[in-house]
C-alpha cells in the first residue's frame, strides 16, 4: 500500500513522549490529612490523576492505530463501486435459524387480499375519495354557517331601508322621518328656495359645498337631522339664513343645510338615498 | 364500505370505476359533484325526517287556523 505519507510518531520518539508525562498511570499523588477527611476532594484527585491516564493511553493508541486505519480507509475507497460479491445479507450476530430467533420473517399470507390488485385500488380511491366528499360538505357547512351568523339579521335589514311615498308632502314643507334612529328631514323646496341655494356663494363657506352636491333632485333635499356641532336637532324653518337653527349652540344652515353660522364644523350629512320611482324615496 | 366498491367495481362496471379514479380531474369533480349532491340530498332527507317528526307543531302547520281566525275578526 502507497499512500501519502504522513509524520507519525516512530517507536523510539513515543518512548520519549511517555518519558515526558509527570506521573506514570498508576502513580496516585499522595493524599494529605485534610483531603482524607474531605472525600469530595479524595474523588476530585482520583479522578484527575485517572483522566490523565486515559487520555495519555489514547493518545499512544491513536499514533499506533494511524497506519491501519488509513489502510482500511484506502482499500474502502479502492472497492467502492464494485459490486458486493454476496447477493444477500446475513447477519454476523445471529441467524434466522436458530431457535426463538427474532430475525424470521413472518407469514403475512394470512393477511394477503384474495382480490385483484384493481379491485383493491378501487376501494382505497374509493374510501379517499368519500373522505374528501365529507370533508368538502363539512368546510362548506361551516363557512356558510359563519357568513350566516356574521350577516345582518332579519330586523336589522328591516330598519336598514325607509321608503317614503313624496305625494304626501307639499311644496315647501319639512317631513322629519326616523331612519336608524336618527331624524332625517326631506324638504320640498319651492323653486324661490332652490334658486337661493344656487346662488349662494359657497366656495367661501366653512365646509364649501354646492347645492348639485348635496342634491338628486333639486326639489327633495334630503339630509340627516343631526347637528354637526354636538349632535342635537336643529329646528326647521328657523335661523337666520332661511333654513335650520340648532337651539343648543346656536348654528345656523341654509335652506341647503350648509352651516352658516355657528359652531358646527359641517354641512348637515347627506344620507345614501335614491328614488326608485317618481314619486317614491328610499334611504339606506 | 368494501362492499360498496366491490359493488361498483364487479357489478356496475370495472371501466367506470377505474376511469373515474385514472384521471385526477374527473376524480376531483367527481368528489366535488358528489358533495353538492350529497349536501342536497342529506338537507332535504334532514328537514322531511324533523318535519315529520314534528307534524303539527310548527307554525307552517298550524297558520290557517290562526289566519282564519284573524280574518274573522277583521270582519267583525
Amino acid at each position: 500500500m502507497t499512500g501519502p505519507v504522513i509524520p507519525i510518531a516512530s517507536e523510539s520518539s513515543g518512548s520519549d513522549f511517555t518519558s515526558d508525562f509527570i506521573h506514570p498511570p498508576h502513580y496516585l499523588p499522595p493524599l494529605s490529612p485534610i483531603a482524607v477527611n474531605n472525600p469530595v476532594r479524595v474523588v476530585n484527585r482520583l479522578t484527575m490523576s485517572l483522566s490523565a491516564a486515559s487520555s495519555t493511553l489514547l493518545r499512544t493508541c491513536a499514533r499506533q492505530q494511524l497506519p491501519t486505519a488509513r489502510a482500511a480507509v484506502t482499500s474502502c475507497q479502492q472497492t467502492r463501486g464494485v459490486a458486493d460479491a454476496k447477493a444477500s445479507f446475513e447477519s454476523p450476530f445471529a441467524t434466522a435459524n436458530e431457535r426463538g430467533s427474532t430475525l424470521k420473517i413472518p407469514n403475512f399470507s394470512k393477511y394477503q387480499s384474495s382480490k385483484s390488485p384493481r379491485s383493491n385500488q378501487v376501494f382505497s380511491y374509493f374510501m379517499a375519495g368519500t373522505m374528501g366528499l365529507a370533508t368538502a360538505v363539512g368546510a362548506k357547512a361551516t363557512v356558510q354557517d359563519f357568513l350566516v351568523n356574521m350577516s345582518a339579521s332579519a330586523d336589522v335589514l328591516a330598519q336598514a331601508k325607509v321608503e317614503i311615498t313624496l305625494g304626501a308632502i307639499p311644496e315647501g314643507k319639512n317631513v322629519i322621518i326616523k331612519w336608524r334612529g336618527k331624524p332625517v328631514f326631506i324638504r320640498h323646496r319651492t323653486q324661490d328656495e332652490i334658486n337661493e341655494a344656487r346662488e349662494t356663494k359657497w366656495e367661501s363657506l366653512r365646509d364649501p359645498q354646492s347645492d348639485d352636491e348635496r342634491v338628486q333632485k333639486p326639489e327633495w333635499l334630503v339630509m340627516l337631522g343631526v347637528c354637526t356641532h354636538l349632535g342635537c336637532v336643529p329646528i326647521g324653518e328657523a335661523g337666520d339664513y332661511g333654513g335650520w337653527f340648532c337651539p343648543c349652540h346656536g348654528s345656523h344652515y341654509d335652506i341647503s343645510g350648509r352651516i352658516r353660522r355657528g359652531p358646527a364644523p359641517l354641512n348637515l350629512e347627506v344620507p345614501a338615498y335614491q328614488f326608485p320611482e317618481e314619486d317614491t324615496l328610499v334611504i339606506g | 364500505m368494501a362492499g360498496i366498491s366491490n359493488v361498483i367495481y364487479q357489478h356496475v362496471s370495472p371501466a367506470l370505476a377505474t376511469t373515474l379514479f385514472r384521471r385526477n380531474a374527473v376524480y376531483l369533480t367527481a368528489i366535488f359533484a358528489g358533495a353538492f349532491a350529497f349536501e342536497l340530498s342529506f338537507d332535504t332527507g334532514s328537514n322531511k325526517i324533523w318535519d315529520s317528526w314534528n307534524a303539527g307543531r310548527q307554525w307552517k302547520d298550524i297558520k290557517p287556523r290562526y289566519l282564519v281566525a284573524a280574518e274573522e275578526e277583521d270582519d267583525d
